[in-house]
């Protein structure tokens, strides 16, 4: 019988919702209140890309203290501040835009600036993102074994990705 | 009684059953089964025989009765079956990969 190879450690399953929390409808905050949604042909004026890219910046060294000091599954449940991962009953378009343009700042600007840039890393930072804008998400490990194994992680908002899936030759291990 | 995870006696698993954690995920291809935990952030890679017994393990009351099942699948002898889940469990469990539950000494 083959042994079993211990591949690369990812520093970064199961379903942390809360069973109890009934989720917010699309553009609601949890209490109730009205969350503005950017309208999507709206590009940020220089002061709010800064003000995105510091708190895309914070939200790197939350995640990277969390994944040192806890598994992941805890990380991405603190990280989240307490907002379950529901799954959004419909695609809400202005929702799901927004949602990718975060995804795509989040690349940019980990891609730019030093520090770790891989996929777990990306996806960390844009769950609590959409965490604080209410936006209901779910961060994917997949993996694949061929040609070569390799693992990745990306988000999805409502079932649509908001992150690269890679090649598309990924199959899902676990949603957290 | 509660889970498992110290690695038992080769004689105690046939009748003890195995579960599988909740922070264990895995997902079988066409060439290996992946398996994650969630726990170590560690990757392990199952061959195909390895990951039907690990489904099957998963599923059966007992190793022994999984390495029935698997007997018949494969027309194998079950005493060989049984003794190579044996091995595969021993190896699980010290992974971290699966959990001993219950189970009699013979």
């Amino acid at each position: 019988m083959a042994p079993l190879p211990e591949r690369t450690r990812v520093a970064g399953r199961s379903s942390v919702s809360s069973p109890d929390a009934s989720p917010p409808q699309p553009g609601f905050s949890a209490n109730g209140s009205t969350i503005r949604r950017m309208p999507p042909d709206r590009r940020l004026n220089p002061s709010e890309r800064v003000s995105l890219v510091a708190e895309i910046l914070s939200s790197y060294l939350r995640a990277r203290k969390a994944l040192r000091v806890t598994s992941i599954e805890p990380a991405v449940a603190a990280l989240r501040g307490g907002v379950p991962p529901y799954a959004a009953e419909h695609v809400d378009a202005q929702t799901l835009t927004e949602a990718r343009r975060l995804g795509r700042a989040v690349q940019m600007t980990l891609t730019l600036l030093p520090g770790d840039k891989r996929c777990l890393a990306r996806s960390l930072v844009l769950t609590q993102l959409l965490a604080k804008r209410r936006i209901s998400a779910k961060l994917v490990i997949g993996a694949r074994t061929a040609p070569s194994f390799l693992a990745h992680a990306w988000v999805e908002h409502a079932g649509h990705p908001v992150l690269p899936v890679g090649d598309g030759s990924f199959g899902r291990l676990v949603e957290l | 009684m509660a889970p498992d995870t110290t690695v038992p006696q080769t004689s105690l698993l046939p009748t003890s059953s195995i579960k599988v954690p909740r922070h264990v995920v895995y997902r079988s291809f066409p060439s290996e089964t992946v398996v994650l935990n969630l726990e170590t952030g560690k990757y392990h890679g199952l061959n195909a025989t390895a990951g039907s017994m690990l489904e099957a393990l998963e599923s059966a009351a007992s190793v022994h009765d999984a390495a029935i099942l698997l007997a018949g699948r494969y027309a194998q002898s079950e005493e060989v079956v049984e003794r190579d889940m044996c091995e595969l469990c021993n190896a699980l469990l010290e992974r971290g990969l699966i959990e001993v539950d219950g189970g009699a000494a013979p």
